[in-house]
This record gives structure tokens, C-alpha cells and sequence, in this order.
């Protein structure tokens, strides 16, 4: 069979460009080949980088470079205005028909008793949630509160829709992103060109969330709800809560309460009114649903009670079902009394008995796909073995009621940057909407992908694609204009940081310790290392070396075979290797640090997280590279400690200090206190006679050789030594100045004086202060000097204890969740 | 005739929990062979919130919700209903089950009790062990009291050879298990052939009727199935577990697919470590 050959958005079919793509082209072809933005293959490669750099393509977190996922061509789609329109219109129109039917089927089921829906389409569909539906009372509404759509334009040159997407609308951060870099990198492309910005609807959809609150609640507190860190949209869901200005929240950190739902800051809880879902809603709450995902509790009551809004609202996924789609035309004559604008691509569900001929007469011309669900990839006969092939084809005849067949068009094509030049490949357009409550308004853009090969045009976003901008042109001299600032009742002024989830707290005070952890190792290390291939060792040297040893087997970086001799030190070196690359001590301190930061990554700025990911990388690159003896040791110990400076100096510099710079900050004097502790007491712990050399290296622990000697010259005695490190509180290194910090914080976190935290902190801080001034005292400093080792070591200890009491007192570390219950019927017989 | 019921459950745990939500299918649904004349729910500790509604199936629930730390949790739920036998139509002239099946998949009362269920997949050899009953053009209410004649004769009634999840296929294996496991097997035979059939959570009377035997599965929840006759007839319930239609000696609570859409009682809990369950109820004239 011939197929007609797809239309070319850009050419039309006398070969001519159409109007609408000659200013694209030509702001293309002005990229000159050699200047800063020079050429296609260029501009593509640059865009990349871009990507990469921002992490958007590093979805899941950790350090390991993802595979190349999401891409941006350079070429945008553009779609005339009056076309957009159109599509805009019929879009608007299926959206109000979905959430009829969604209403419909959770509600009185009036479609089933008119017999328009055949009940096997809506009780086979894994995606009915019963819990969200009550015999007695129709659901809240609208079900739907955002939709999105995969058109095709077929080769008739219409466009229609290949699959709704009611259940979350993904995608759409992408197409900001993809707006966004292509801005940034080719400025130049958007220069005389009528595209309409994307920004104002955000603006309307975070208004018409702020409506949907319940009723008589000024400013009402909207939040993204994310499965977390680990979900393959983490990326997006960042991005949207930022465009939307809203919390971005996991399950864990909500708590239904009274019919209500809260978010658990440190504060206490916080109401939150509407929750922008971005999860199925099986996994919303596990008293309702089941199985043993953390979810919230009592979430759907609150749902049902009108206690939150819920968007879209969980079960809205049914009207995916491609066995519905085949439905739609009658639907709309049914509940909206007009012909549906924009139709499907043909979609049949194979209880039809002729639907179901035709198909198995040819079945290679179409798409077949699981009736109940509409996210499933599809079966393409054509692309089969003849074995799959046939037996997939007996399994439809023998169950056509699970099956629905979608015709397999083949897309338009559209220029993609391929070497230097433009090559066509087929594309697929997603188009986003959202409802106020009145009317449905379109995102003026969109996301132009390439459908996999493999997967064809039907599923879930994948994890990686090709993807295009999606300019939405304005009529020629149309003025672009976004709607008005939401009306919202005046804030009160806040200056506590309290509001925001005790989980984001309790991941930057780990950000912080993990840190200056990596940070104490590479010192620890560097410090060894310093006196290793300098020849013989001297007593003193050796004795040295031992307590840095002891320190090394303390934080777990070697093990004690590993403790160097003088005649050879590679063993030790493969030692500190093993201790940086994949599996290591530290390499697993560089993951962790990876994860927390992508955890927190809604809290940074783009230039912070850039700080705070990208040298981290390149660490990692330099530990894993082939080994590299001394120096290459050296230079990786170097690039650890001048990460470690730039996230100290960044957070310093960029983040408000009673927000979650308190808690980042004290997590990484925690984490220092404790090891200054831990460290003096190896340095102390030796001889009496030995003590100057525990002293200079005490010093050097303490990066404070210089500050001691610019105060008593050449001489090194234990008491002024001790101060400078222990009590003396504006040494940045020292023991006294970590402890202090640690009291403010906590004062400044809580907002007052009562914090029970406060008095161990400041026994620590007098404990501190004693010791130098006791040494100064005694007959025999240096006898009295070696006597604070256990007293350090146990400090350690109490440092330990107070880092345990704040993280009980502000990250509410919940007891996992258990399902009781299920006494069952005859279970207690006999 | 006249029953009064009172259903407790007692949690105790190892440890306080810290917030409980609980989710009850405890209220007597009322029916037009079964009135609801008084009612009653109490629970130790008081809980925070109380929400009432209804299920898609229809059914009554109750939601509780604790937020201060407890070790026990006691709910009480009572009730005083009236239950009239139902008429019974003529096996024989009930429509042949084929043209019931046919019909099921179109029907919005049927369909979804013909199709499988979370705890009930298809099961070959539960529709096998069926079809003995269901011979073709077979009226379908002749095949139904057939099969549940049977069961209890080639099952054991054993309580502890299984648990709240176990699969048909085990208790097919088996061939013993309670009330549960042997509606469970009615139901997903009987959906096998196409036919329609609900999980139905409720009490039977405890005490033998003169010179009858004992009901087994007494003095505490009991299930049985619900089977669908056609438009004319509709739904007809049956107890496997004591082979007999259900006329006015049970009780209804409620009815769904299988045991997970109307479970009497079930909960999340934070914190707690391990717990014990005990249940009393009693079912006595009233």
C-alpha cells in the first residue's frame, strides 16, 4: 500500500516555504558560520551545554553523567496565530466534555444509564478510583483544572489529537525550559519575531489555583505535590513550583488534620488550601487505597469535604482510556449539545464487532492499544515480528474488549539540525491548558517532540526525546497582553524563616555536616600526605603521622593496614585512591552531597545550584580519571577543598539567613565542632614530651600556624596554642567560634531564648573556654595539655548528643507507617 | 426478624501511636428486606474528627481520625435491624446463564461484578470447578444453589490454614479455608463463567435453629456471595460456607468485589510497633 507522505510544516506541497517560517528561516540564516553564535551544528551543540550545565538532562540525581536525555533543536515550531486559535478553541471544547464525563462517571452515572458509556469502559479501567467516588454525592468540582493533549497533523494537513492527558498535564515545564535556554543561547533568533511569551499564563494559572481555595480564604497557600527526588519529572516539577510560586512538597511533609490538610514546617503546621498534583492518585493516601506507599492519610477526606482542592482531582485519569476516546463525538452532542471541534485520530474500541474486523483485516494501518488504558505504549503490528505479531493478533480477537485501535498516521515533519544543515523528521505537538473557573485559556506554546522509534507516538513523556520550542506567533501589530495581577488581601510581614517544610531543614543541615565532612577528609588528607616523600621521617614526624593516621581511621577513610612507613607510602596512596573513587568513603560523601542538593534544589538559585552540582562533577571526573601518584592526589584534595570554599561562600553570599542558611549553616558547624573535637584529641593524645609536635599539629588541624605565629613569633607553648584553637571565639577554625555559631543559630531559628537546646550549647562553649586557661594554670602545661584528650574525645560525644536533640526537635522524624486492622471474616473462628 | 448486633474491636500496641486514621464498613446497610432501627458507634479513645458518607458500591462509612497518642483503641459499633425473608423465584424458571453472562456485560448494575477484581484474578481453575454446575441452557439460579451445595461439601471449613490475602488458587489447592476463602471461590468461579457476583460483609445467627446444625462461621463477621439473575430477578445471596440461601438469619453490612471494598475495619497507623487485634461480636434476637 502506498502511504501518502506526510506534510511538511514548513514546505508546502508546490515546494515553497510557507509564510509563516520565512522570518524563522532567515533569523536562522543570519546565524553567521564563524561568529559567537555561529552556525546550526553549532547552535545545537551549544544548547546542549546549556542543558547539561542547568541539569535539566541530569534528571536523576547523583553525580554520574544521565544518559543524554531531553534536547532542544535550535529550530523552533512556529504555529500562525489564527491556527493556534483553532486548535486553542477545540482544545477549550474537549476539556469541557472530559470533565462533563469525569463528573459524570464519578458522579450520578448518568451515561451509563442512558447507555452511552458501555459499563465494561468504565469498571474494567484500572484508573476509576472508586474511593473518589460516593454514590450519594457528586465530586467536587471541576475534576479537570488543567489538560493536555498529543496532536498529529495527519496527511489531510489537520491536526488531531492522538491522546488526552487529564491526569497531570506533564510536559509543560519542559516547554518553559525549552523557551527559557533557547532565549539564553540564541538571543538573536527571537529578535523581529512576533512570538507570544509564555509568562502570562503562569500568571493566570496561578490565579485561577488561588480561586480554587475554598471559599473566604485570602491568600490562600498553593503547593506542587512531588513524589520526590527520585521521580523522572523531578526537574519539572522544581521548575513549575517555581513559575507558580508555590511550596514544592512531598507526602511526607503533609498531614491531614480536622478535615484539612497542613504542611509540617517548623513552625508547626501550616494550612495548605490547593495541591497541584503530580502523582497518581493511588498513591495519594494509603488509608483509601491501600499498599504500603507513604501517601497522606486522610487526604481524601479532606478532598471529598471540600477541606483542599485537588488538581487535577485524583481519578481524573480515566478519561485516558482510549476505548472512551472512540466515544467522544456522541459525547459531545450528548452533554455540551455541539459537534466535537477537534477530532481524535480514528480510535475504535474493538468490542465492535466491524471495528474489529477492519482491523484484523489490515491490521498494520493501526495503532493497537490496551482499551482501559491511555499511557501504555501501543502495539504496532507493522513493526512486529511475524511471531509477535501473530500472537498479539490472536490475543485481540480472542479479547477485543480490552483492546482499542488507533489508525497509525504518520506525523508531519518539521527541520531539525543535522550536522550543519536541516533534515525533517516527524513531529508530534503537546498543547497545554488550564481553567479559571470560566473558560479554558491555552499555554502559547507548547512541546514539539520526535516520537521514539521504538515506542511510537503513544506513552508517557519518555525519559529522553528531541524536542523543539513552540512559538505561538501573534497576529501582525496584536498587542501582546497578560492578564492582571491576581487580587490578593495585603501579607504580613515575615522575617522568620520558620515556614518552610522541616524536610528541606533537615536536608540542608545534612547538606551542611556532608559537606564539611568531604571537606575535613580532603584536609585530614592533604595534611598526611604533606609529610609523605620528603625522605626519612624524624621522630617527631612519625608521631605526627600516626595521629593523622588516627584521625584517617576515625572518619573511616583508611583502614589500618593501610598506616604508611617510611620507606614506602603507595600502599597509603592506593589507600586515599580507594577512598575517593566509586565506593569510597568520600565518593560516597560526593553522592549524598549530589542528592541533597538536587533534594534542595527548589531553595537555589539556578547560579547557586550550578555552584553547588557542576565543580562537583569535575571533582568526581578528576577522582575516577587513571591514577595519578602524589600530585594527582594532591590536585583532587585541591578541588575538594575549593568546592567546599564556593558552597560556603555562595550560601553566605545568596541565602537569607534565617531561612535555610541557619540550618545549612548548622549542620556544617556541627559537623566541624565535632571534628576539631575528635582531631585534638588525637593530637593531643601522645606523650608529654612529645607534646610540641602535637601542638604544631594542632595548629595546622586548625589552619591557624600563621594567625599563631604572627602572635607569639617562634615560640610554641601549650596554653596560647590551646587558646588560639579551643577558646579563642574569632578563630573561624577553631572549637569556640563553631560553638557559638551553633548557639546563635539555634537562637535565631527559634526566634527567642527558650530553645532547650540552648543550655547544652552553652555548657559546651564554658567547657571550651576552661580548658586553655586550666592548662595556663597547671605547674606542668604540657602534662596538663596531653590530659584534655579524653576530655576532647568525649566532647565529641556530647557534640553528637546536641546534633541528636536538634534533629528531634526540628525534622519531626516520623515513625513509618503501618496498615492494621483487617480482622477477617472467619480468620478468628475456632 | 428482629437482631441486635455488637461488633467490638480492641487494638493494643507494643507502643503509643502517635495518629491513627481508621476506615469502617461497620454500619448495617439498610435494605428493602433489611431496616436499620438504631445504631450506635463509640470509640476509646474519642477520636478527633468523625466523617460519615457513602462508597461507590452504596455502603456506609465511617472514617475516624486520632491525633493523640494512645495503646488501645477501642471502637464499638451496635445496631438494631429488622430483616424479612426474601422470596426466592423459581430455580427453573430463571433465565438459562448464558443469556445472564450475555446480558451482564451491559448492564450498569452487573458489569462490574462480572469482571475480576484486586483480589480475585481470572482463575482457570476456579471457572472449571464451576462449570460442572452450569450445564448449557442450564437455568441459572438451578446452577447457582448447585454450586453452593457443593462447596461445602469438597472444602473443609478450617480456620488458620489461611489469611486475609490468601489467592483462590491456594484455597482450590487446599481445599480448605473459612467463610472468606470460600466466597472468594464462588465469586471468582462464577465471574469465570461471566456471571455476576458481589462480596457480601455481614453476620449470621449464631445459636442452631431445633433439631438443625450448627452454623459454622458464628460470632463474628461472616461473608457470603450475591449472585445476579438476570433484570427480572436480580440479585440473589448466597452462603457457601453454610450451603444454604441467605433468607432472614444474616445480617448485611455491605457489599463490594471482594473483601478489600468492604473490609469491616482497617487503619494507618504511625508509630504503635507490633499490635494485637481482638474482635467479639454477637448477634442475638432481638
Amino acid at each position: 500500500m502506498i502511504q501518502p507522505s506526510p506534510p511538511d510544516e514548513m514546505v508546502d506541497g508546490r515546494g515553497q516555504v510557507r509564510p509563516h517560517w520565512r522570518r524563522v528561516l532567515a533569523a536562522l540564516s543570519d546565524l553567521p558560520p564563524d561568529s559567537a553564535e555561529g552556525g546550526l551544528g553549532e547552535a545545537a551543540r551549544r544548547l546542549d551545554r546549556a542543558f547539561e550545565e542547568e541539569g535539566a538532562t541530569s534528571l536523576l540525581p547523583g553525580l554520574r553523567r544521565a544518559e543524554p536525555s531531553w534536547r532542544c533543536d535550535p529550530v523552533p515550531l512556529p504555529l500562525p496565530a489564527a491556527e493556534f486559535a483553532t486548535l486553542a478553541e477545540g482544545l477549550a471544547q474537549r476539556a469541557r466534555l472530559l470533565d462533563a464525563v469525569l463528573a459524570d462517571l464519578y458522579g450520578e452515572q448518568r451515561l451509563l444509564a442512558g447507555r452511552l458509556v458501555p459499563p465494561e469502559l468504565l469498571f474494567a479501567n484500572p484508573a476509576f478510583l472508586r474511593p473518589c467516588r460516593s454514590a450519594a454525592a457528586p465530586p467536587p468540582r471541576p475534576m479537570l483544572q488543567t489538560y493536555a493533549a498529543d496532536l498529529l497533523r495527519g496527511p489531510d494537513g489537520c491536526w488531531r489529537v492522538l491522546a488526552d492527558r487529564t491526569s497531570r498535564a506533564a510536559g509543560i515545564g519542559h516547554a518553559q525550559e525549552n523557551r527559557r535556554m533557547l532565549g539564553r543561547v540564541l538571543p538573536h533568533l527571537f529578535q523581529s519575531q512576533q512570538v507570544r511569551p509564555l509568562r502570562p499564563f503562569f500568571d493566570l494559572w496561578q490565579d485561577a489555583l488561588q480561586r480554587l481555595a475554598p471559599p473566604r480564604q485570602e491568600n490562600a497557600a498553593i503547593a506542587l505535590l512531588t513524589p520526590g527526588v527520585q521521580h523522572p519529572l523531578w526537574f519539572e516539577h522544581v521548575l513549575l513550583a517555581r513559575e507558580l510560586s508555590c511550596a514544592l512538597v512531598e507526602p511526607g511533609d503533609l498531614a491531614a488534620r480536622g478535615g484539612a490538610v497542613f504542611l509540617k514546617t517548623l513552625k508547626g503546621l501550616q494550612p495548605v488550601h490547593v495541591l497541584l498534583r503530580r502523582m497518581d492518585g493511588r498513591l495519594l493516601d494509603p488509608l483509601e487505597f491501600g499498599g504500603h506507599e507513604p501517601g497522606v492519610p486522610g487526604l481524601l477526606d479532606a478532598w471529598r469535604h471540600g477541606g483542599v482542592r485537588v488538581v487535577n482531582a485524583p481519578g481524573c485519569g480515566l478519561a485516558e482510556a482510549p476505548g472512551l476516546t472512540a466515544l467522544l463525538p456522541r459525547l459531545c452532542e450528548h452533554l455540551l449539545g455541539e459537534p466535537l471541534r477537534l477530532p481524535s485520530v480514528e480510535t475504535h474500541w474493538l468490542a465492535d464487532p466491524d471495528a474489529l474486523a477492519a482491523v484484523l483485516r489490515n491490521p498494520d494501518a493501526w495503532l493497537l492499544r490496551p482499551a482501559a488504558d491511555g499511557i501504555a505504549p501501543a502495539w504496532r503490528p507493522g513493526r512486529m515480528t511475524p511471531a509477535q505479531r501473530e500472537t498479539l493478533l490472536a490475543r485481540v480477537a480472542a479479547q477485543p474488549r480490552a483492546f482499542a485501535a488507533t489508525r497509525d498516521l504518520p506525523p508531519s515533519v518539521a527541520p531539525f539540525v543535522e550536522g550543519g544543515g536541516l533534515a525533517p523528521r516527524p513531529v508530534l505537538l503537546r498543547l497545554f491548558l488550564a481553567q479559571d473557573g470560566a473558560a479554558w485559556s491555552a499555554f502559547p506554546g507548547g512541546l514539539a517532540r520526535v516520537p521514539d522509534e521504538a515506542t511510537g507516538p503513544i506513552g508517557r513523556l519518555p525519559r529522553q526525546a528531541l524536542s523543539k520550542d513552540v512559538w505561538v506567533l501573534s497576529e501582525e501589530g496584536g498587542r501582546i497582553q497578560g492578564p492582571g495581577a491576581p487580587r490578593q488581601a495585603p501579607l504580613p510581614i515575615r522575617r522568620a524563616g520558620g515556614d518552610f517544610p522541616s524536610r528541606v531543614a533537615d536536608n540542608l543541615f545534612w547538606l551542611g555536616r556532608y559537606v564539611e565532612r568531604m571537606e575535613g577528609a580532603a584536609r585530614l588528607m592533604r595534611a598526611a600526605l604533606a609529610r609523605l616523600d620528603r625522605g626519612p621521617l624524624l621522630p617527631r614526624e612519625m608521631a605526627e603521622l600516626a595521629a593523622l593516621f588516627t584521625g584517617l581511621r576515625h572518619a573511616g577513610l583508611v583502614m589500618p593496614e593501610d598506616m604508611p612507613n617510611t620507606a614506602a607510602s603507595s600502599a597509603f596512596q592506593a589507600a586515599l585512591w580507594r577512598t575517593l573513587r566509586e565506593g569510597g568513603t568520600v565518593a560516597r560523601l560526593f553522592d549524598e552531597i549530589g542528592r541533597l542538593v538536587e533534594a534542595v534544589r527548589d531553595r537555589l538559585t539556578g547560579d547557586m545550584h550550578t555552584l553547588f552540582t557542576l565543580p562537583l562533577r569535575a571533582v568526581r571526573v578528576q577522582a575516577d580519571a587513571p591514577q595519578l601518584g602524589l600530585q594527582g592526589l594532591e590536585a583532587v584534595l585541591g578541588s575538594v577543598l575549593r568546592y567546599s570554599a564556593g558552597v560556603a561562600g555562595a550560601a553566605a553570599e545568596n541565602m537569607v539567613r534565617a531561612g535555610g542558611f541557619a540550618f545549612l549553616d548548622l549542620g556544617r558547624r556541627v559537623e566541624r565542632a565535632q571534628s576539631i573535637a575528635a582531631q585534638l584529641g588525637f593530637a593531643l593524645g601522645q606523650s608529654a614530651s612529645r607534646i610540641e609536635g602535637g601542638l604544631r599539629l594542632a595548629l595546622e588541624l586548625c589552619d591557624s600556624v600563621i594567625t599563631y605565629r604572627s602572635r607569639y613569633l617562634g615560640t610554641l607553648q601549650p596554653a596560647p596554642a590551646l587558646d588560639l584553637v579551643l577558646a579563642e571565639p574569632g578563630n573561624p577554625r577553631g572549637l569556640a567560634f563553631q560553638l557559638h555559631a551553633i548557639r546563635d543559630l539555634l537562637r535565631s531559628v527559634d526566634g527567642g531564648s527558650e530553645c532547650e537546646l540552648l543550655p547544652p550549647a552553652e555548657a559546651l562553649i564554658a567547657t571550651v573556654e576552661a580548658m586553655p586557661a586550666a592548662v595556663l594554670a597547671a605547674p606542668d602545661q604540657a602534662a596538663a595539655a596531653v590530659a584534655l584528650a579524653p576530655r576532647l574525645a568525649a566532647m565529641e560525644g556530647e557534640i553528637a548528643v546536641l546534633s541528636d536533640a536538634i534533629t528531634r526537635r526540628y525534622f519531626a522524624l516520623l515513625p513509618p507507617i503501618q496498615q492494621i486492622g483487617q480482622e477477617y471474616p472467619g480468620g478468628g473462628a475456632g | 426478624m428482629m437482631w441486635h448486633v455488637r461488633h467490638a474491636t480492641t487494638y493494643r500496641y507494643a507502643e503509643p501511636v502517635d495518629i491513627a486514621t481508621h476506615l469502617l464498613h461497620l454500619a448495617p446497610r439498610p435494605l428493602p428486606h433489611q431496616r436499620v432501627l438504631a445504631e450506635s458507634l463509640t470509640c476509646q479513645p474519642e477520636p478527633a474528627r468523625v466523617a460519615t458518607g457513602t462508597d461507590h458500591f452504596g455502603n456506609r462509612v465511617a472514617w475516624l481520625f486520632l491525633d493523640r497518642p494512645h495503646s488501645v483503641f477501642e471502637v464499638v459499633a451496635e445496631a438494631t435491624v429488622e430483616v424479612t425473608a426474601r422470596a426466592l423465584p423459581d430455580p427453573a424458571a430463571t433465565p438459562p446463564w448464558e443469556t445472564v453472562a450475555e446480558r451482564a456485560s451491559r448492564e450498569p448494575e452487573a458489569a462490574e461484578f462480572a469482571l475480576p477484581s484486586p483480589m480475585l484474578p481470572p482463575e482457570a481453575e476456579a471457572t472449571a470447578y464451576a462449570a460442572a454446575s452450569f450445564r448449557p441452557g442450564q437455568p441459572v439460579l438451578e446452577g447457582l444453589l448447585d454450586l453452593t451445595a457443593r462447596i461445602p461439601r469438597d472444602f473443609a471449613f478450617r480456620p488458620g490454614v489461611t489469611g486475609i490475602a490468601t489467592p483462590v488458587a491456594q484455597v482450590l489447592a487446599q481445599r480448605a479455608g473459612v467463610c472468606q476463602d470460600f466466597t472468594h471461590l464462588m465469586l471468582c468461579a462464577l465471574r469465570g463463567l461471566g456471571l455476576p457476583a458481589r462480596y457480601v460483609s455481614g453476620y449470621i445467627r449464631t445459636l442452631p435453629p431445633p433439631g438443625g446444625a450448627s452454623l459454622m462461621g458464628a460470632d463474628q463477621s461472616h461473608a457470603w456471595v450475591s449472585a445476579w439473575l438476570g433484570l427480572e430477578h436480580g440479585w440473589v445471596d448466597l452462603d457457601p460456607t453454610n450451603a444454604l440461601v441467605v433468607r432472614d438469619e444474616h445480617v448485611t453490612l455491605g457489599w463490594g468485589r471482594d473483601f478489600h471494598d468492604i473490609s469491616p475495619l482497617r487503619g494507618i497507623i504511625l508509630g504503635g510497633g507490633r499490635h494485637s487485634l481482638r474482635v467479639e461480636v454477637d448477634l442475638a434476637p432481638g
